[in-house]
């Protein structure tokens, strides 16, 4: 019995390629990456040149998708999409920054600080939908905001742009991005060796300065790692804006959603692959911004410590 | 000593021979469940008994299956996905639903593609006795029998249920009548009354619906709302995006439950909606939000049901008959019209049904109500609609045009 298994064994090592560990998770994972990520985006940029009818592809290459888009009025939504992205990638930064730092050096009491990453978490494991559709009961006119501003006397009439409105967009985006920055920034704060701090305070640094030259520099990959994860997921997020927008402060995502609908898979694509080239500046701005700090390679090696 | 791996020696490690048989095997690994689909699909094929449905709206379930199981000895097994045109197509052209479900069902004329697709097959009415009975004015709805090749003439569907959809609005407030006096679509596009206090919709039928009101109104000349040139759906969608600007609407929804939710907020004197969305608010105690008897016309729809064309040799066709001969009994009519409102393919058979079973009062007249309106809302001029109008692609980026103004 056992050497009808050892023979087995034998066979199934002469028929799978003679490889180490190492060479197979990595050639695995290009492999599955060329699949999975590469090819279907080249198959989108592709797309989004061609034209269609119904489901059947004219193989003639034209840019005509891109000519309609802006037509559609896709300028104005690109530029909107942008800067609320934008601008809430600012205000998470502000927002989480001194979070993160107060979570990782700050917060001496542990069970305060079990609650508040279990709280962290919340977001990860409940429905975006969900998370978002409770500030439609809250914000409309006869939410408990307005119902609360009325009795206080604060207002006459109900606030209408509490909901529905960019104000309620950016709202949305809050709380739905606030623990993508968080946990980065907070992991990367963590790291950093109380010594350093100490030697910062001995030599005679404010805490400002300590914050500006120390603590931020090793921060720093927290810091880019969330940037990241909270510009591009808002530049693909269709709740926020459809739930909070209300279907007035359309963005990219909710456009790429109907024109599928719609059997218009080349403008849908034309339209992806603008999100792309939005990614793709964003990766040079951020490589440009990261430049007289050493680049990111230089950023990274700060978590070798 | 211990020699530490870089990059440098790690690319020794990796030659080009190597890579190529890792990513050999890699792909067997990644095309394994491929092979599995094509195993499980064929073992799937035939379940006696089961009658599996795909479905484009849970609003046409009626209620549960239990009485169609009772009657009919068949189990059914429905999947809901999303109402939309595109996704649909995809799921039966591109990913081939027809392995998977006996039945197909969605708005009556998207099937339009599927017929010159092979995806269906014709229905032979014969074998469905609830067929003939069907009303004159249903039999003759332009999306069940078509004229199409490959078999010009032949019946391909048969109806689910249908409704002539129009607004609801609150009488009281705006010193309106209750129907079935007749109100205009002013009330969604132009009213001052409603500025900033109504809704419409983000997809292309929204743009269709606005159509018919400009036509319906003599504000603009349209040739069909239902199948819009793409000048015309640009002309309309202009039209809006200055009514949009001018601060008309409160909100555009993108589902149902976004509907109940304008409602019953408060954030709306009238919407666009289901009529579904009217009895939910009117469940939670709003009596006084009705849907409209609307004065330009209705967008008039159907959800048919279609036989993809898998099942001819699978072997469970007469059950597949059944099922569609049970949708058009009396009991599915007593379930979904007191249910949603909606009309079936034999409210005659409904009604016949109430009294049988003696159902309470309020069924019956739900029931009563669904057959008058074949009479009354289905007999407006305005509109069919089509599902899949020929510039499709046109009219959704002219109303997305309108969404993101």
């Amino acid at each position: 019995m056992a050497l009808a298994e050892h023979a087995a064994g034998m066979k199934l090592r002469q028929f799978l390629p003679r490889l180490s560990v190492g060479i197979w998770s990595l050639s695995g994972f290009t492999f599955l990456w060329v699949i999975g990520i590469v090819v279907p985006l080249l198959g989108i940029l592709l797309f989004s040149f061609l034209q269609t009818k119904g489901i059947k592809v004219q193989w003639d290459l034209t840019i005509k998708a891109y000519e309609k888009l802006f037509f559609y009025g896709g300028g104005p939504l690109i530029g909107r999409t942008i800067r609320i992205a934008a601008t809430m990638t600012v205000i998470e930064l502000l927002l989480a920054f001194p979070f993160a730092l107060w979570l990782a050096k700050g917060a001496k009491n542990q069970n305060l600080k079990l609650i508040t990453f279990t709280l962290l978490t919340v977001p990860f494991f409940l429905s975006p939908v969900a998370r978002v559709i409770v500030w439609r009961s809250v914000m409309s006119v006869h939410g408990l905001v307005n119902t609360a501003l009325l009795d206080i006397g604060l207002v006459s009439e109900p606030v209408e742009w509490l909901i529905f409105s960019e104000f309620a967009v950016h709202l949305g985006y809050l709380g739905q991005y606030f623990p993508a920055m968080v946990w980065p920034i907070f992991l990367s704060v963590a790291l950093i060796d109380d010594e350093y701090l100490e030697a910062s305070k001995d030599l005679g640094a404010s805490r400002l300065r300590t914050l500006v030259h120390v603590i931020f520099p090793l921060a720093l990959p927290g810091i880019v790692a969330g940037i990241i994860f909270t510009f591009v997921p808002m530049l693909g997020d269709t709740v926020v804006p459809q739930q909070m927008g209300g279907g007035n402060v359309m963005m990219i995502s909710h456009n790429v959603y109907t024109m599928i609908g719609a059997s218009n898979f080349v403008m849908a694509a034309a339209l992806s692959a603008i999100i792309l080239a939005i990614m793709l500046a964003f990766q040079v701005l951020l490589w440009a911004a990261l430049r007289p700090v050493g680049g990111l390679n230089n950023v990274f090696a700060s978590l070798r410590r | 000593m211990t020699t530490k791996r870089t990059s440098k020696n790690l690319y020794f490690h990796l030659s080009r021979r190597h890579f190529i048989k890792g990513a050999a095997a890699g792909a067997m690994i990644v095309g394994a469940p491929a092979i599995l689909k094509g195993l499980t699909r064929t073992a799937k094929g035939a379940e006696k008994g089961t009658v599996r449905m795909l479905m484009t709206a849970p609003t046409m379930i009626p209620g549960d299956w239990k009485t169609f199981e009772a009657e009919t000895g068949l189990k059914m097994q429905e999947t809901v996905m999303k109402d939309d045109t595109g996704l649909f197509l995809t799921e039966v052209q591109v990913n081939d639903a027809g392995d998977r479900f006996d039945i197909i069902s969605t708005l009556a004329g998207v099937e339009r593609p599927l017929i010159e697709g092979g995806n269906i097959i014709p229905i032979e009415h014969k074998n469905i006795p609830n067929w003939a009975g069907m009303p004159d004015s249903i039999k003759a709805v332009p999306y069940l029998t078509r004229e199409l090749k490959p078999e010009g003439g032949s019946v391909w569907g048969t109806p689910l249920a249908m409704n002539a959809d129009s607004f609801g609005y609150f009488p009281d407030k705006l010193g309106l009548p209750y129907p079935p006096e007749e109100v205009s679509w002013s009330l969604v596009f132009d009213d001052p009354k409603t500025m900033g206090k109504s809704a419409t919709g983000t997809m292309f039928y929204y743009l269709e619906e606005c159509a018919m009101y400009l036509k319906g109104s003599g504000k603009l000349q349209i040739g069909d709302p239902a199948n819009m040139t793409p000048e015309e759906a640009n002309k309309v969608a202009d039209y809006m995006i200055e009514r949009k600007k001018a601060g008309q609407f409160r909100s555009l929804h993108t589902t149902f439950d976004d509907q109940v939710q304008l409602i019953k907020n408060g954030e709306v004197l009238a919407i666009r909606c289901w009529e579904p969305a009217v009895k939910e608010a009117q469940k939670a105690g709003m009596k006084d939000f009705v849907y409209s008897n609307a004065k330009e016309g209705y967008m008039k729809w159907m959800h048919g049901c279609y036989i993809p064309a898998q099942v001819a040799d699978r072997g469970n066709i007469e059950e597949v008959y059944k099922a569609l001969n049970w949708i058009l009994s009396g009991s599915y009519a007593a379930a979904i019209s007191p249910l949603r409102g909606y009309v079936s393919g034999r409210p005659d058979l409904g009604a016949q049904y109430a009294k049988e079973k003696g159902l309470d009062a309020a069924a019956a007249a739900a029931i009563d109500e669904a057959q008058a309106k074949l009479g009354k809302k289905f007999a407006k001029d305005l509109f069919w609609f089509t599902g899949a109008p020929d510039h499709l692609a046109e009219i959704q980026a002219a109303a997305d045009r309108f969404v993101n103004a």
